[in-house]
């Protein structure tokens, strides 16, 4: 199971964007990049930064830009966490 | 695909920030109408539209894009150029919304202004502006009244975009310091591609002048409406009629999400934007009509800068998702961009 899922991204952004109205996005929204979202590059810092602070994460500089796609963003998400794990294990 | 009557056609002008190297050139000699209403424009600009034209098609222009005297004219050139090509598909928008300069050449696409007396306005207006004192803007990942406490009287809201993407606007010095102190506060800020402080105060003593020009020109009431991001409403005859309305909108705020959910509370639309990159559709999107798949959005250029072919394409696939909307669209025998059907 992942730690980290599409529907957490998305209501991530949708905060990020000052959206009101959840409006459900279609399943094949997470293979669209953000950009054909509506979410450009300053609600995508934002989002970085929230899941950063949120989950004790850093993600790869090549996370940013807006031709990301949400699938491959909660793929980094995921891989990072895995990665913190044994640290926070062995401590 | 839409049988019963197709969504009336909104065309959305982008503005400042949207600008940059060779925005839209690929259909510059492509697009016949596009080149035209271009060489038009140079032309009516005099001994300024040569310059203007080859910092528009250079890679590394002699005067920066981002400076008042290129952004400012290429922009409103380059929207009026491509909302021609679409008209000229036989396609007929039921409104207009620009932001910033984009207003200024929705008003001329609706017949407000003859195209020559505009050219000459922009350029009064930029010779005007670049005499002010140097300033930026600020994009900022927040709403209008979470960065109210970061305001001074120099840094102001210069253009509510969406409901958490507010732009500052101010000198150097003073945005620096506010754009820090929301930085420590966790909120996200972008610098926007401007040298001037549009849509503040600063660039007030500029504009002095600039209305008696406005005056001086005749003025239709425009068709299609042309809803306005300074009054977030149709264009009024009284709005029309007052030069200060058009002078002073350099100093005014940019209302574009108020402006853009009036113009959605008339009536479900498809939103075509006309100018470079995809910044006003991105922002559309995120409106609950689009969400809802209700109202939609097409981008007549592409949404990164890229080589001539990228324009190109945009454009057919634009022409291509406009007729699936329900447009009967016209080709021209000379047009190269829209797929005959």
């Amino acid at each position: 199971m992942s730690a980290f899922t599409t529907d957490d991204l998305f209501k991530i952004m949708r905060e990020c964007a000052g959206e009101e109205e959840a409006v459900d996005l279609s399943s094949a929204a997470a293979d669209q990049e953000f950009a054909l979202l509506g979410y450009d590059s300053l609600a995508l810092m934002e989002a970085i930064s929230r899941v950063e602070r949120g989950y004790g994460i850093t993600l790869p500089e090549e996370t940013l830009g807006d031709a990301l796609t949400p699938a491959a963003f909660v793929a980094a998400v995921n891989t990072a966490i895995a990665d913190r794990m044994p640290a926070a294990g062995a401590a | 695909m839409s049988a019963e009557r197709p969504l009336p056609v909104a065309l959305l002008l982008p503005g400042q920030g949207s600008q940059h190297p060779r925005m839209a050139a690929g259909l510059y000699g492509y697009e016949p109408v596009f080149t035209a209403s271009m060489d038009e424009f140079f032309d009516a600009a005099g001994p300024e539209g040569g310059p203007l034209r080859e910092d528009w098609l250079a890679e590394r222009p002699a005067t920066e894009l981002d400076h008042v005297t290129r952004s400012q004219p290429l922009l409103f050139a380059v929207d009026l150029a491509l909302g021609r090509l679409v008209l000229s598909w036989g396609v007929r928008p039921a409104a207009l919304l620009g932001h910033s300069i984009g207003e200024l050449a929705s008003a001329v696409l609706a017949g407000v202004f003859d195209p020559r007396d505009a050219t000459g306005l922009v350029l009064d207006r930029v010779g005007r502006l670049a005499k002010a004192p140097p300033g930026g803007m600020l994009a900022v990942a927040a709403s209008t009244a979470e960065v109210e406490p970061y305001l001074s009287g120099d840094v102001v809201v210069g253009a509510v975009n969406a409901p958490r993407q507010t732009i500052l606007a101010g000198p150097d010095g003073p945005l620096e310091k506010a754009g820090r102190a929301l930085g420590e506060a966790g909120f996200v800020c972008r610098r926007v591609p401007s040298l001037s402080a549009f849509h503040s105060p600063m660039l007030e003593p500029a504009c002095q002048g600039a209305a008696e020009r406005f005056a001086a020109v005749p003025k239709r009431m425009p068709s299609p409406p042309v809803h306005s991001a300074y009054t977030a409403a149709p264009l009024t005859r009284a709005d029309i009629d007052d030069p200060s309305f058009w002078a002073r909108q350099p100093v005014a705020p940019v209302l574009f999400w108020p402006a853009l959910e009036g113009l959605l509370a008339t009536g479900d639309h498809l939103l075509v934007e006309v100018g470079p990159g995809q910044g006003l559709s991105q922002v559309a999107r995120r409106h609950p009509a689009v969400r809802r798949g209700t109202s939609t959005v097409v981008s007549l250029l592409p949404p990164r800068p890229g080589p001539p072919e990228s324009d190109r394409t945009a454009v057919a696939t634009a022409a291509t998702q406009i007729r699936a909307a329900g447009h009967a669209i016209t080709a021209h025998a000379d047009s190269h961009g829209v797929p005959t059907a």
